[in-house]
């Protein structure tokens, strides 16, 4: 074995494994370097996955991949108090038997463990259990890696290494984390029956629903999701670090918390958790991704790359991670030397309409700034939905006016709410 | 002669199984060994003493003889005590009749011609039972028996061929320094968790104000040596039953828990609250030991 | 060259095993490793090849699982693989695994020495080395805590329960180790990269010529769980230590 490779791709996440897939089956000599014993082992997500990305990779991998449910029903909950609210939107059209459908619950342990594999069948060589420690550089240029004892050289380094690289800091193209732009996921995965989650979401056999919550998180600025996988719940939260450290409470509180909403409680009752974890995702968007993604020899892609959208309605970083890593993979394929891969790379972003769809869902991190949508909205829709329902055989208050207390009862004045009306236009 | 075949160079275990060859109305056959071997287990009360004399040292180099021995006299079954010694001549014989073993039985029973046996499986995560016929072996650990009274027993002496292969060179005592846990009132526990060897004053401290003796998991002592083997508490170690266990920095895999299922009360301290430990602990603190254990000597001393 | 085997069994991570409420055991969730003592073996049948001048050649009975073993087995050393591949395997008792083995062992050439640990993290049996020996018609050494080599004899020190005995043989011969015999090392990124490109050969169980029926009859195969009353507390650390004195004591304990 030599010891120079095309490319060392550091990290078998999506971003990695898409890179090392496309590359390998180039014909390039390459390297994925992962430090969990099984690619997906640590890795912490959500668990909704666009599938245009898997197609882009390769047109038949949809069929085989390691995937849950086809999400059919989108749904949107609001939690105040005692109360909540949740919207379904079924769309038969997202699941048609004609078409792949467009996006699928997964689980990451399966997912990322089945993609690498993938890789390694194109030729890539994957190794499990190893953490890259260092970059190698000469001349103002990144040559290799370095993990352990061993040190490894390749013509281009691709760091896929995940949210808060650290690689991409040794490269010193990333600064320290900013908590304000960082927030902090828990996440369970709670093991149910095939039948009781059917019951429970109303969903036919086979069919898969994505919840987004939100005035689940004590007033914090995040959110919480739910995923029906096939035979478990994905449940979490996402939260702004700061601002739990400010409410003296922890993360793993406030989630407990929200699982005993009886709304929640009542769709997971009687389940099994079978993995818990935490980990961070970027919540900034556009205006997080760093000013430079590239040095010579040196490319960084997926949540390494700051890569990842939150609209606050989906989060979006899995198909991002596999776009920028197939992007990375064609940039090495076509530069004549590896200086070229750099700006080469920076033009396939911009082709695959990543980054300008990015730029273009900018506008959502100051909609999301706005600290009383976590639980004023949500308190004032449940209160206003709670005088629409409750009958009592007295004359009731007009709707006008229940709107106008519960607005009040709230703290906020309708010129606020026009406002965020108009912001969110804006940023549409 | 038929029966139950028993062998362990300890005398407890081979009284033991006598009893058990009794309880199955069985004929006891006990094997020696050695000259003084034959010489002990021949009032030991079991119904006949082969003394099978070759030149080896180690009983584990009579395996082909023990077997041939079991063929031609039609056995039914070869009880073996559980230990490093007995395990290994048990497999060598069943491995020359090519016939069914179990190690270490849980518990072990025999009617109708047909040997039923329970053990532990996945370091005690499993129990598993199985059916043995034909001519087997097993390994019993001792105490699963009362001792059988005493009583003289015809000795019979076959001339065999040893395996000469693996010569004794020398053989060095261990002088035990530990001490009997399995009787221990109180355990106070230390894992892999402790830092540092000075770090176990922590440890003593609190074995001292409960009258505790210390135990410990197997790395502590198989690996580090802190303390001596005899102290290290699960599957292949010591099984206590103390009223009340603490452990200290122990993840609490099976391998170890199960040393401690029959404790009345388990308390765990440990820095992860996702310890295993603490799915098997009636009282548990997530917390560094450092911190806690200090503490917990404190408040207790505290009491008078 | 002689070949050095060294034997490893890929097991259930304990630690994934799922105990239902009807005390039936659910061992399909659980990720495959190589059993925590092997290591050991593997990486004393490294030293013993570099001591002898020979090779060492990892095998392993298993189902079409252990295949993914062989990656993570060959990063730890050994040249080669073997592997007898048949889904007898998840259900063969100690004397079909000891056939096996010793079956696919004769197919391996020069062979000096093979190695065994102590026992299996599933079985814990204990069985495999004395029988492999008993099979092959080889000397056995077991509880080895340390191996010197002077030409082709092995000196072994044995840990027994009472002693340490030094024992002496001629290759070839059988040991089972004591995982003190070494710390296995992690492999590092080189011998992972190497792992990949080592070569293997793999025996269908079923040309072994061997039978693999097992001897023993298992009838139950049940779960063991703890009740405890759970009660864990976090926070604080003198409130904490307060209460748990409290209800030792009123347990009657303290
Ligand atoms: C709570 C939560 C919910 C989310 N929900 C969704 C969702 O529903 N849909 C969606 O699309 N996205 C979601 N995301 C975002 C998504 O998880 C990420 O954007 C995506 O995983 C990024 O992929 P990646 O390959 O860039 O990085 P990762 O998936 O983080 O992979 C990085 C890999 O690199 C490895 N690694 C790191 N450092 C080293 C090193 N030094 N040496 C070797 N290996 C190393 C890691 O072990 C890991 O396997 C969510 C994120 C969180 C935290
Ligand atoms: C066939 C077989 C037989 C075995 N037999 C036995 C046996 O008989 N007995 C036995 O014990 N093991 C046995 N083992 C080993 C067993 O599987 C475990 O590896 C072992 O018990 C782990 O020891 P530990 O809990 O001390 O260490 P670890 O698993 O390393 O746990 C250390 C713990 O300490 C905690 N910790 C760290 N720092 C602190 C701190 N400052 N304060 C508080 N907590 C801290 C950590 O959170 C962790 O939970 C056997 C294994 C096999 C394969
Ligand atoms: N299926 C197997 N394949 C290879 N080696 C095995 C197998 N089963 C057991 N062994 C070896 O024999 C040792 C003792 O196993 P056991 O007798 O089952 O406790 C193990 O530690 C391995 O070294």
């Amino acid at each position: 074995m030599s010891d120079k490779f095309d490319a060392i791709i550091i990290g078998a996440g999506p971003a990695g494994s898409a890179c090392a897939y496309t590359l390998a089956k180039a014909g390039k000599e390459v390297a994925l370097i992962e430090r969990g014993d099984t690619p997906g082992s640590k890795n912490v997500t959500g668990g909704r996955f666009y599938t245009y990305a898997l197609e882009m990779l390769d047109e038949k991998l949809c069929e085989e991949a390691a995937l849950e449910r086809p999400v059919t029903h989108e749904q949107f909950m609001m939690l105040g108090g005692e109360r909540s609210i949740t919207i379904d939107y079924h769309d038969p059209s997202f699941h048609t038997p004609e078409s792949v459908p467009m996006s699928y619950t997964i689980l990451r342990a399966r997912f990322d463990e089945w993609l690498a594999q993938k890789a390694e069948e194109n030729g890539a060589l994957l190794a499990c259990g190893i953490k890259v420690d260092d970059l190698l550089e000469e001349n103002g240029k990144i040559v290799g890696i370095v993990a352990g004892e061993d040190e490894m050289y390749a013509d281009v380094v691709v760091a896929a290494d995940g949210v808060n690289s650290f690689m991409g800091q040794k490269a010193g193209l990333i600064k320290d984390l900013d908590a304000h732009t960082v927030g902090v996921g828990v996440k369970e995965v709670i093991e149910l029956s095939p039948d009781v989650i059917e019951a429970r979401f109303c969903l036919r056999s086979g069919q898969g629903a994505a919840r987004m919550i939100l005035g689940c998180t004590e007033g914090i600025h995040g959110g919480g999701f739910l995923y029906t996988n096939q035979e478990s719940i994905s449940l979490g939260c996402v939260f702004m670090p700061d601002q739990v450290a400010q409410y003296k409470k922890s993360v793993h509180e406030i989630y407990q918390n929200m699982k005993m909403h009886p709304s929640i409680y009542s769709l997971i009752e009687g389940g099994k958790t079978i993995e818990y974890g935490a980990h961070l995702v970027s919540e900034a968007g556009y205006r997080g991704i760093p000013s430079r993604l590239h040095r010579e020899g040196f490319l960084m892609a997926g949540d390494a790359a700051g890569l990842v959208m939150n609209t606050g309605y989906s989060i979006r970083g899995i198909d991002l991670a596999m776009v920028s890593g197939i992007a990375a993979a064609k940039a090495i394929i076509r530069a004549a030397h590896p200086y070229e891969a750099g700006p080469l790379y920076m033009k396939e972003l911009e082709n695959t309409g990543l980054i300008p769809s990015m730029k273009k869902m900018d506008g959502f991190f100051d909609i999301l700034e706005t600290p009383w949508i976590y639980d004023r909205v949500p308190n004032l829709a449940t209160g206003v939905f709670s005088d629409l329902f409750s009958v009592h055989g007295q004359v009731p208050q007009s709707i006008k006016n229940s709107v106008l207390q519960r607005i009040k009862e709230n703290r906020l004045s309708l010129w606020q709410l026009a406002k965020l009306g108009l912001k969110g236009v804006k940023s549409l | 002669m038929s029966g139950i075949f028993i062998y362990s160079e300890r005398l407890d275990i081979a009284s033991e199984l006598i009893t058990f060859a009794r309880e199955a109305g069985k004929p006891a056959v006990l094997l020696a060994l050695s000259a003084d071997a034959a010489q002990s287990a021949k009032n030991l009360g079991a119904d006949k003493v082969y003394y099978l004399k070759g030149e080896s040292p180690l009983a584990e180099s009579y395996a082909l003889a023990v077997a041939q021995l079991l063929q031609k006299q039609g056995s039914e079954l070869f009880a073996v005590g559980a230990t490093a010694s007995g395990r290994d001549l048990a497999a060598r014989t069943a491995g020359y009749l090519d016939c069914a073993m179990v190690s270490d039985v849980l518990s072990v029973s025999c009617a109708d011609g047909q040997i039923q046996t329970e053990r532990m499986m996945y370091g005690g995560a499993v129990l598993q039972r199985e059916t043995l016929s034909g001519l087997s072996v097993i390994t019993v650990p001792p105490g699963k028996f009362e001792s059988s009274p005493p009583g003289l027993a015809e000795v019979e002496v076959v001339e065999v061929s040893s395996d000469p292969r693996v010569r004794l060179v020398e053989t060095a005592p261990i002088v035990r320094q530990g001490t009997d846990l399995s009787k221990a009132e109180r355990v106070v526990c230390i894992g892999l968790g402790m830092e540092k060897k000075e770090d176990m004053k922590i440890a003593l401290e609190l074995a001292e104000v409960l009258g505790a003796e210390l135990g410990c998991s197997r790395g502590i002592a198989e690996e580090r040596h802190w303390l001596p083997v005899e102290q290290y508490i699960g599957i292949s170690g010591a099984i206590v039953k103390p009223q009340l266990y603490i452990s200290m920095g122990i993840s609490g895999q099976v391998q170890h828990t199960v040393g401690i299922r029959d404790a009345r009360l388990i308390v765990a301290i440990d820095l992860n609250d996702k310890a295993p430990i603490f799915k098997a602990a009636d009282y548990g603190i997530v917390g560094d030991m450092n911190q806690v254990v200090p503490m917990l000597t404190e408040a207790i001393k505290k009491m008078g | 060259m002689s070949r050095i085997v060294a034997c490893y069994k890929w097991v259930a991570e304990e630690a994934d095993i799922r105990i239902n409420a009807d005390l039936s055991v659910d061992l399909s969730k659980a990720k495959g490793k190589i059993s925590d003592y092997d290591r050991n073996a593997i990486e004393a049948a490294v030293q013993a090849a570099e001591a002898l001048g020979g090779k060492a050649v990892s095998l392993t009975f298993g189902t079409q699982k252990a295949k993914a073993s062989l990656k993570d087995v060959l990063s730890r050393g050994p040249e080669e693989g073997c592997w007898v591949n048949g889904e007898e395997a998840d259900n063969a008792d100690s004397s079909v695994t000891a056939r096996a083995l010793a079956a696919a062992i004769k197919k391996i050439e020069d062979v000096s020495l093979i190695i065994c640990a102590e026992g299996a993290s599933d079985t814990y049996a204990r069985q495999i080395g004395p029988r492999i020996g008993a099979i092959l018609n080889l000397p056995v050494i077991t509880s080895v805590a340390k191996m010197t080599f002077v030409g082709e004899t092995l000196q072994a020190v044995r840990k027994l329960d009472d002693c340490l005995q030094t024992v002496e043989v001629e290759l070839p011969a059988v040991v089972a180790v004591l995982p003190e015999i070494n710390s296995a090392p992690i492999p590092g990124l080189k011998a992972v990269m190497a792992a990949g490109k080592k070569p293997v050969t793999e025996y269908k169980s079923a040309d072994l010529g061997v039978d693999l029926t097992p001897k023993t009859q298992v009838t139950a195969f049940k779960g063991y769980v703890m009740q405890r009353k759970n009660i864990i507390l976090s926070g604080d650390v003198g409130e904490n230590v307060a209460a748990l004195v409290a209800a030792l004591r009123k347990e009657g304990v303290l």
